[in-house]
């Protein structure tokens, strides 16, 4: 059985409606994995390179682990939600802009099941990328899984969360600049700003009380948690996992209420 | 139970009322043809029927099913061949098929079965493995009717499905659909060639600016028109006999005696009878029929003028 022809047999007792839809957004990315795979595949292999290899050297260690090991976690989320967020706001776009996704608003699929369909297969394809990049990074450095399933529902929250905003996105987006837009003005400088390649402590306290606004700060910190065991802010990651999990079905309603209204879907 | 039920279902784009109250009933395994001009609000009843439009009032159903309450019922029994080639172009035809019937709840394998036999069916199945954008302007129309079929509807929506394709396509669409609608199908149709309807639809409604002008079998419609009988005589006349005075109407027309009427048949042997009397000779005849065409568009001229009467009745009102 190959990955998208069943989903197990759970799947079996999910409507067959919801199956075809995610069965038909998974395969759109995993056919094509010059496009899906090997664009964060060459861009992590440099940055574990430049970051972690030649400039990591010379910074030593952060919190007690070599500055290449710091960088993977924050690496990882960068991936895994770009890609959740990027793929469903183009699959949605794209599906509107050539208006071939009317053949599933047109279909008697639920809004539920509709919009579930999308955050789920693109949240798999943010996992997907980030075992990718988790796998590059083992190449330059001995990776450790210290809370697995911390790990895991921490990538499962971000992803889903990134891929709900990108149903809103791929909604609200009138032309292909929009996406570019939302993904490398918005996403990109909060992951940056993030804790991904320093950690917090080295900043001045006015900035790190800023950056402690910045929600991306908590998921790196949770993935880093899953990793090495260590948090960068002491927020624990239990409130942070509610926090974001809450935060993740709050989107996902959203994305329902905008689908059932025909948001960018009608007229 | 009708297929399609509306009440006064009415959409407002801003300003612009793309339809100002339709009520129309649409019966069981009917083949029902919705004629007007571009504009008419054609493709936005169809569209609020299948969820690509929300109404702004009135009700719609389809099979009892609300289309917006209870539309994944309503949804389930509909097959759309939109006019827009809305296709997704990342898959194979065969598996945008199999997809489409997934969407409405077949199961895989069922669903590649139906798959091949839509795309035999039109014709088209060498081709199952091309996407759809490689396809000739002619298999995509053929797609597009296999991908309305491939569910099994029991209402196929067919918004313009011949346009653009030529002769031999469009008697081989219609054979298809002709032959779904013996087997069951309710049909809804929306076409410019008047031909596709008068051949194909039991009934047709007459919509023009979001209103419904006419309701009828394309018979009655026909029975509406009237009958042409050019008569040329031996010599050129300048009025008509007087002695034709029957139910009918006459008039010279380059020096041949033109006749209107209802009834061809009746009247043209009245016609040469008095033409005879008086002392006329006949040298040919010829009868045309006034196509279902020439009616249409008399009958949406003819609302036209009526709309803006009213409007301009409206305006002074206003006015004063």
């Amino acid at each position: 059985m190959s990955l998208t022809d069943g989903f197990g047999a759970g799947a079996r007792f999910l409507p067959i409606g919801f199956r075809t839809l995610m069965r038909r957004e998974i395969l759109r990315y995993v056919r094509r994995p010059r496009n899906t795979f090997l664009p964060p595949l060459i861009t992590n292999v440099l940055y574990f390179s430049v970051f972690g290899v030649i400039l990591g050297e010379r910074v030593g260690e952060i919190q007690g682990v070599s500055y290449i090991l710091f960088l993977l976690p924050g690496l990882v989320v960068l991936g895994a939600i770009s890609n959740s967020f990027e793929n469903a706001s183009f699959s949605i776009f794209h599906g509107r802009w050539n208006e071939y996704i009317q053949a599933t608003t047109t279909s008697p699929i639920s809004y539920t099941q509709m919009v579930l369909a999308y955050v789920v297969s693109s949240a798999l394809r943010g996992v997907l990328i980030g075992v990718l990049i988790a796998l590059v990074g083992a190449v330059f450095t001995p990776v450790t899984v210290e809370h697995p399933l911390y790990l895991i529902a921490f990538m499962a929250v971000i992803t889903t969360l990134f891929a709900g905003f990108g149903v809103i996105g791929g909604l609200w987006a009138r032309d292909f600049d929009y996406l570019t837009v939302m993904n490398q003005f918005i996403l990109r400088p909060l992951v940056f700003f993030g804790g991904v390649f320093y950690s917090l402590e080295i900043l001045p306290p006015l900035w790190t009380y800023v950056s402690l606004l910045n929600p991306m700060v908590y998921m790196v910190n949770g993935v880093r948690y899953g990793f090495l065991g260590a948090e960068t802010v002491d927020v624990g990651p239990n409130s942070a996992l509610v926090v974001l999990t809450v935060a993740a079905v709050v989107v996902v309603l959203i994305d329902i209420a905008l689908f059932r209204r025909g948001y960018g879907l009608t007229e | 139970m009708a297929a399609i039920e509306t009440d006064d279902l009415r959409k407002r784009y801003g300003d612009l009322r793309a339809l100002k109250g339709v009520s129309l009933e649409v019966d069981e395994g009917e083949f029902f043809g919705l004629l007007g001009p571009n504009g008419a609000g054609k493709t936005t009843f169809i569209n609020i029927l299948v969820g690509l439009v929300r109404k702004s009032g009135g009700e719609a159903r389809v099979f009892g099913y609300d289309v917006e309450d209870d539309y994944e019922e309503a949804r389930d029994a509909i097959g759309l061949a939109p006019q827009e080639f809305n296709v997704d172009r990342f898959f194979p035809i065969e598996e945008v098929l199999v997809h489409k019937a997934g969407y409405h709840g077949v199961p895989k394998d069922v669903a590649k079965e139906r798959a091949e036999e839509a795309l035999r069916t039109v014709g088209i199945y060498d081709k199952r493995d091309t996407r759809f954008h490689w396809l000739s302007g002619g298999m995509k129309r053929r797609f597009m009717l296999a991908r309305a079929m491939v569910t099994e509807p029991d209402l196929l929506i067919l918004d313009e499905p011949t346009a653009g394709v030529d002769v031999q396509l469009r008697h081989d669409l219609w054979d298809i659909i002709k032959r779904m609608n013996e087997e069951g199908t309710t049909v809804l149709l929306t076409t410019h060639y008047i031909e596709e309807a008068e051949r194909l639809c039991d009934r047709v409604a007459i919509l023009d600016e979001g209103e419904v002008v006419e309701v009828s079998t394309p018979d009655e419609l026909m029975g509406r028109g009237k009958d042409t009988v050019r008569v040329k005589l031996s010599k050129d006349i300048e009025e008509p006999p007087a002695t034709l005075d029957g139910d009918y109407e006459t008039r010279v027309e380059d020096g041949e005696l033109v006749v209107e009427t209802r009834n061809a048949g009746g009247t043209l042997a009245e016609v040469l009878r008095e033409l005879d009397r008086a002392g006329h000779e006949v040298v040919d005849i010829e009868m045309s029929r006034t196509s279902l065409e020439e009616i249409f568009v008399d009958m949406t001229r003819s609302h036209e003028d009526v709309t803006r009467t009213q409007t301009t009745g409206d305006g002074q009102g206003d006015g004063a």
